[in-house]
């Protein structure tokens, strides 16, 4: 039986003296269950234990997710652009001249004092939260359950790049003849699986402005690096919330 | 007429300078090994700071310039024992050349702005 709008603007309101007191209990448990999820189990959980488990300056940690918890620090002070770490990377991972898995940014300032101009190395952030892994509809790029690398799965990639779109970093291409994106993952394939216990760009470094280090071990150079006030750590575009696991620091 | 050729020139030599990025200046020389980019200016040496010649030739450096990259001791290392530019950039002449690197390296970056290239090293 079809009801027109007319005849539910005429039809007279129940009211809800007659509703069962079964139903009012039914209805409650419901409105209870939904809150309950998200008060007790994901929303509430998630934000109380955020700023535990995940890596950032300012917000020192007490634990890492991770063993072992890749990460690396750069000495921006040490950088001097001769760019051997962009040319091992090339080298070691495969990478064509119109991409890049890291890269070196300039800054300048001509009316600085005394230096007037710095190198920035930057390559994949292996954030802790990474936007690029929520966006990618396939799961072709995925945050590796052991040892928090962002890794790409090239078979499952459909190139849609929305993954690009997502990285607050600028730190995916599309690889042509992989017919998939491209990215760091801190030479897992290459090096770290096979036993080798730094990336090609840190140990192509002349100056040890990158450091490949492991935030598991209290021990590790850049675990002890990061968890220190007397000299500033900081991460790249902290604003975008992904947590990232590559520090930076000056001198 | 002339006039307007000449503006015409003038604003497209501009517009020329402008997409090729800073020049080499006169005097600069940029060293590529044994890492990539690293400039000297005789401009801020002899103009600015009123060094003379003989400081650093022959001694230091020979005339010719980019002679020293040649040689194997041209490093960081050797540079902290007092021999080519470490001879006044031992922090107390000049600042020392242990510290504000990238004053002088410009890099791959600088080099390829100085020279107007997208070569990306030069090996021998």
């Amino acid at each position: 039986m079809k009801i027109t709008k007319s005849q539910i603007e005429a039809s007279k309101n129940e009211g809800t003296d007659n509703i069962s007191s079964e139903e009012r209990r039914h209805f409650l448990k419901m409105g209870l269950a939904v809150t309950g999820v998200f008060a007790g189990g994901t929303i509430l959980s998630a934000v109380s234990t955020v700023n535990k488990t995940y890596a950032c300056t300012g917000d020192f940690v007490e634990h890492y997710p991770y063993k072992p918890h890749y990460s690396m620090l750069i000495n921006i002070s040490n950088c001097i652009d001769c760019e051997r770490c962009k040319k091992a990377c090339a080298e070691t991972n495969d990478v064509p001249s119109y991409g890049f898995r890291t890269t070196i940014l300039e800054r300048e300032m001509q009316h600085a004092i005394g230096q007037k101009r710095e190198f920035i190395p930057v390559l994949c952030n292996h954030c802790n939260l990474p936007q690029c892994t929520r966006v990618c509809p396939t799961k072709a790029t995925y945050k590796n359950k052991e040892n928090g690398i962002v890794m790409m799965d090239t078979s499952k990639c459909i190139g849609c790049l929305s993954c690009q779109m997502g990285c607050p970093y600028n730190a995916r291409y599309f690889h042509e003849e992989k017919v998939a994106v491209d990215k760091c993952n801190f030479c897992f394939d290459t090096r770290l699986s096979k036993g080798k216990k730094k990336t090609a760009c840190a140990d192509a470094c002349p100056t040890g402005a990158r450091t490949f280090g492991d935030m598991s071990d209290p021990g590790n150079f850049v675990y002890q690096q990061v968890h220190q006030l007397e000299k500033p750590v900081w991460v790249l575009r902290e604003s975008a919330g992904t947590k990232p696991n590559v520090f930076y620091t000056k001198a | 007429m002339n006039r307007t050729k000449l503006t015409i020139l003038a604003l497209a030599a501009l517009f020329v300078a402008g997409i090729t990025g800073q020049a080499l200046a006169e005097g600069d020389i940029i060293f590529t090994e044994p890492v990539m980019g690293v400039i000297f200016s005789h401009d801020v040496h002899v103009e600015e700071n009123g060094m003379d010649c003989e400081e650093c030739h022959d001694d230091l450096f020979e005339m010719e310039a980019l002679t020293a990259q040649q040689n194997d001791d041209f490093t960081m290392q050797s540079l902290s024992e007092g021999n080519y530019c470490g001879a006044c950039h031992d922090g107390d002449m000049a600042f020392d050349s242990d510290t504000r690197c990238a004053s002088c390296h410009i890099g791959v970056i600088g080099y390829q702005k100085a020279t107007g290239t997208a070569e990306r090293s030069t090996h021998h």
